[in-house]
């Protein structure tokens, strides 16, 4: 019981874990404030975590909280969901680790330590979880540096170790590029692909595409000219994230080169040394459009945003950049206009000062994020004896990381698992060699 | 660099303008150099609003020329060389043609371009047509309703028509866009009418859960949605970043036990109110990032989907983009500073507060398809019983903006203005 409203309540316990040590933790409540501090003495410097009270008891595990099945809160406590829940008196059970919660409005609440610690307000922590559960924190690249961060796996570890396929969407996230070598020179190895992640994403052109030099061909991308750096659709607001091209046949000739830069690289740049051009393009909206047809469907697709988009933190969100699918329809007060252009042709000088180029063979797959990256391609001649075919899908971001936190969290129990093996044979030879000794 | 086509064209009295000649119906047209850099088109018709002029920057006009080297008419794009565009280029020479109602300009970079005065009105930078064409052809400026005024705003459609004639096609999108919401109805009883319905406007957004989803009642499944308890108002799957847009829900079998009721409220409304009424908590559920989620598996595959952002979401304008709101599928994970917890609660509970009490509840029949957008739109059911004699079928799919919208501007292009 904690009668004392303003003198701190604490409670102390203390357990033998092993023998070789005792975990004790300690929970206090602040009772203006409603914050409930947690902290596992190990040492007595040992961090404490924080809970703010109304949080605590959002997130109660009962059954009448919450749908174990689902893994989520049964809604109907927030009809009349009261902000002046207080915490009445908290206690911890030592055996099950667990902390034990009476609330004003007489209900019950429990909660695992473990639980507690996954989820700890410190700054620290939160930083934790979002670079590592929710999304790794991308690093960017100079031209320069692309051999030193260039990925390379193999088709077939991908398609059958999942410690590859996280790896894989790991360096994506975190570079924005990745090759894959030696896949069979198959048309469905982009879907088997997609499906390894999740699915493929659909756009106004299908699901899978073929690149392939085609004469008179609706799309500028079917041209054997050369194709300029550019992002994938812009004109959607919901982008294709990932592309992923297959190459089936390559070009013979001197062209065919793929051109890559990394545009959040190019942004930093802006950033650092033209901060009134990064202005601009972080905040002038562009029209970006597609109209044409497909399997006799007309579409007319059109998304108004920045070249360079940040979220509200400042961070890069997505880059837009295709001179074949900027609208001619430009929807800025005039004056804006000149500015808008001076700081754009400065963006795709640096773009191209950064980009790098290789040539990829039959077999590799080239993947890279769509939202992030400028791709392009040098001009190829293109005769019957000389093709060139790639064949090329996108998979959504949305599905990548859910992949990647479930493949990571596998990972994770895997590893503690072979950590207790590891330690209860430990603990079997010491054993063992004790009563060796013993016998001795 | 310039085609024969324009040299052809260029006579030798470059600078002059050319007034109307061959016949009275013919307008003249003037346009001239300012300040260096900008054309200014003067279409000189009798006194009309047709006569304004008309103010071009000439970099615009450079980047886009419509002639073959620069733009590519059949995939209708710019093929400019971009790498090597000059961005202080300038116009050198006008030259207007009154009986082709063009212009044409010879640049600093030595290239010819040609426009015709119908392109250029239609890319005017005029403050009223641009608003006109980004709040009617881009996206349609939406309106907010109160739940009172539900049976105003929620206009029906037949569903014969949306599938046969354009226009309804063309109706039906367009209430959706401004409203939000809009009811279909006369749909056979067929599990197939959910993606006949998605595939007339484009194609069904896939998910996780796959593309069309059965809502019934099954104890013990695995998705909250699928009790026959009551549903509390939300968006559905908002731990997306690419949150799907548009639900399409096909009611086949409805209960008859007083329950099953549907709940609406345009949380667009809401989040008005809240702005006017309560402008600190619009300031937190804007400002304030929260962790949706959902871990579980479908088909045998494990998913962990997580995605943070505010409860109401806004553009760089002000405009909302997107309300995020689900208790259940709310991250006990929630990635802020301590001391914004609880404030953020306080205001969120005013928004869940004021969302229920302006709900609008209906009904639907079978044979009725409600299509609503879930981007802006809170949801909910009231419980009801489920027995093997009164069970309710709904089946459902989602649409995104992006293709719906794109399927109705080929369609106002297509058809006269309603
Ligand atoms: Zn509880
Ligand atoms: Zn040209």
């Amino acid at each position: 019981m904690f009668q004392s409203l303003c003198r701190k309540t604490q409670v102390l316990c203390t357990r033998r874990v092993r023998e070789q040590w005792v975990r004790s933790f300690m929970v206090e409540l602040q009772p203006v404030e409603q914050i409930v501090l947690v902290r596992e003495k190990q040492d007595h410097n040992g961090p404490t975590m924080q809970f703010p009270g109304i949080w605590l008891r959002d997130n109660c595990l009962c059954d009448a909280c919450f749908h174990r099945n689902s893994l989520s809160r049964l809604p109907h406590g927030w009809n009349n969901f009261d902000t002046k829940v207080k915490v009445q008196d908290l206690s911890v059970n030592v055996e099950q680790e667990t902390l034990h919660i009476n609330w004003s409005d007489a209900h019950r609440s429990e909660y695992p330590l473990e639980w507690l610690r996954e989820r700890d307000f410190s700054s620290a922590n939160r930083q934790r979880y979002l670079s590592h559960s929710y999304r790794p924190e991308s690093q960017h690249w100079s031209g320069d540096q692309f051999q030193n961060i260039l990925q390379k796996f193999e088709y077939r570890d991908l398609v059958s170790r999942d410690d590859t396929l996280a790896e894989w969407l790991r360096t994506l996230a975190i570079y924005g590029v990745a090759l894959i070598k030696n896949s069979p020179l198959d048309i469905g190895v982009v879907k088997t692909l997609c499906n390894r992640v999740g699915f493929i994403r659909r756009t106004t052109y299908g699901e899978e595409f073929s690149v392939k030099s085609q004469p008179g061909a609706k799309n500028y991308s079917y041209l054997a000219e050369p194709l300029p750096l550019h992002t994938d659709m812009p004109y959607f607001e919901y982008k294709p994230s990932l592309t992923i091209l297959h190459t089936l046949e390559q070009s013979v000739s001197q062209g065919g080169w793929n051109l890559l830069a990394d545009a959040f690289y190019v942004a930093d740049l802006l950033r650092e040394k033209h901060p009134e051009e990064f202005e601009v393009l972080s905040r002038t909206r562009v029209d970006w459009a597609d109209i044409g047809m497909d399997n006799g469907v007309s579409f007319h697709n059109i998304w108004r945003a920045p070249v360079i988009n940040l979220d509200a933190d400042g961070n890069y969100a997505r880059i837009n950049h295709s001179v074949p699918q900027r609208d001619s329809h430009f929807s800025i007060p005039v004056q804006r206009v000149q500015p808008w252009y001076e700081a754009n042709a400065l963006f795709v000088r640096l773009a191209q000062e950064q980009a790098v180029s290789f040539k990829t063979t039959p077999g590799d797959v080239l993947t890279f994020n769509n939202l992030r990256m400028v791709h392009g391609r040098t001009g190829y001649d293109d005769t019957e004896l000389n093709v060139r075919h790639i064949v090329g899908g996108f998979v959504d971001w949305d599905i990548a990381y859910s992949r990647l936190r479930v493949l990571q969290k596998q990972q994770q129990q895997q590893q503690q698992q072979r950590l207790r093996q590891q330690q209860q044979l430990q603990g079997q030879k010491q054993v063992e060699s004790k009563l060796l000794s013993q016998v001795q | 660099m310039w085609t024969p086509r324009f040299c052809l064209k260029w006579g030798p009295q470059l600078k002059q303008l050319r007034a109307a000649v061959a016949s009275t119906q013919l307008r003249a047209i003037s346009a001239r150099i300012v300040n260096d850099s900008f054309i200014v088109v003067q279409p000189e018709s009798e006194g009309s609003a047709g006569s304004e002029s008309l103010t071009y920057p000439g970099v615009w006009l450079r980047d886009n020329c419509s002639c073959s080297e620069c733009f590519h008419a059949s995939s209708q794009s710019r093929r400019l060389d971009w790498d090597n565009f000059d961005a202080s280029v300038r116009p050198q020479h006008l030259h207007t043609d009154a009986d082709t109602q063009e212009i044409h300009v010879r640049w600093s970079d030595s290239h010819v371009s040609s426009y015709s005065l119908q392109w250029l009105r239609e890319r005017s930078f005029k403050d009223q047509r641009q608003r006109n064409y980004l709040d009617d052809f881009y996206r349609p400026r939406t309106h907010h309703w109160r739940g009172a005024d539900f049976e105003h705003v929620a206009q029906r459609f037949d569903y014969g028509d949306v599938m046969h004639d354009d226009r309804a096609l063309r109706d039906w999108l367009q209430a959706l866009a401004v409203y939000g919401v809009a009811l279909i109805g006369g749909a056979p009883i067929d599990k197939g009418v959910v993606r006949q319905l998605a595939e007339r406007v484009g194609f069904i957004r896939r998910t996780t859960y796959g593309e069309e989803f059965i809502v019934q009642a099954k104890p013990g499944a695995k998705n909250f949605a699928y009790l026959s308890d009551p549903l509390p108002l939300h968006t559905d799957l908002p731990y997306y970043e690419y949150k799907p847009s548009v639900n399409i829900l096909h009611c086949m079998v409805q209960t008859e036990s007083r329950g099953g009721s549907n709940l609406l409220v345009d949380a667009f409304h809401i989040a008005d109110r809240l702005r006017a009424e309560h402008p600190e908590d619009f300031e937190r559920l804007k400002e304030t990032p929260v962790d949706w989620n959902d871990i579980g598996s479908e088909d045998g595959r494990e998913f962990h989907n997580i995605w943070r952002s505010p409860v109401i979401c806004l553009d760089g304008d002000g405009r909302y983009t997107r309300i995020n709101h689900s208790v259940p599928q709310r991250d006990s994970h929630f990635n802020v500073p301590l001391d914004q917890v609880l404030p953020w609660y306080e205001s969120y509970a005013r928004f869940v507060r004021m969302a229920r009490a302006d709900a609008h509840s209906f009904k639907t029949q079978p044979g009725d398809v409600l299509t609503f957008n879930n981007i802006r739109l809170l949801h909910g059911r009231t419980g009801y019983d489920d027995t093997e004699e009164n069970s309710r079928y709904i089946v459902g799919a989602y649409l995104d903006w992006d293709i719906i919208y794109s399927r109705l501007r080929v369609l106002k292009k297509k058809l006269p203005p309603a």
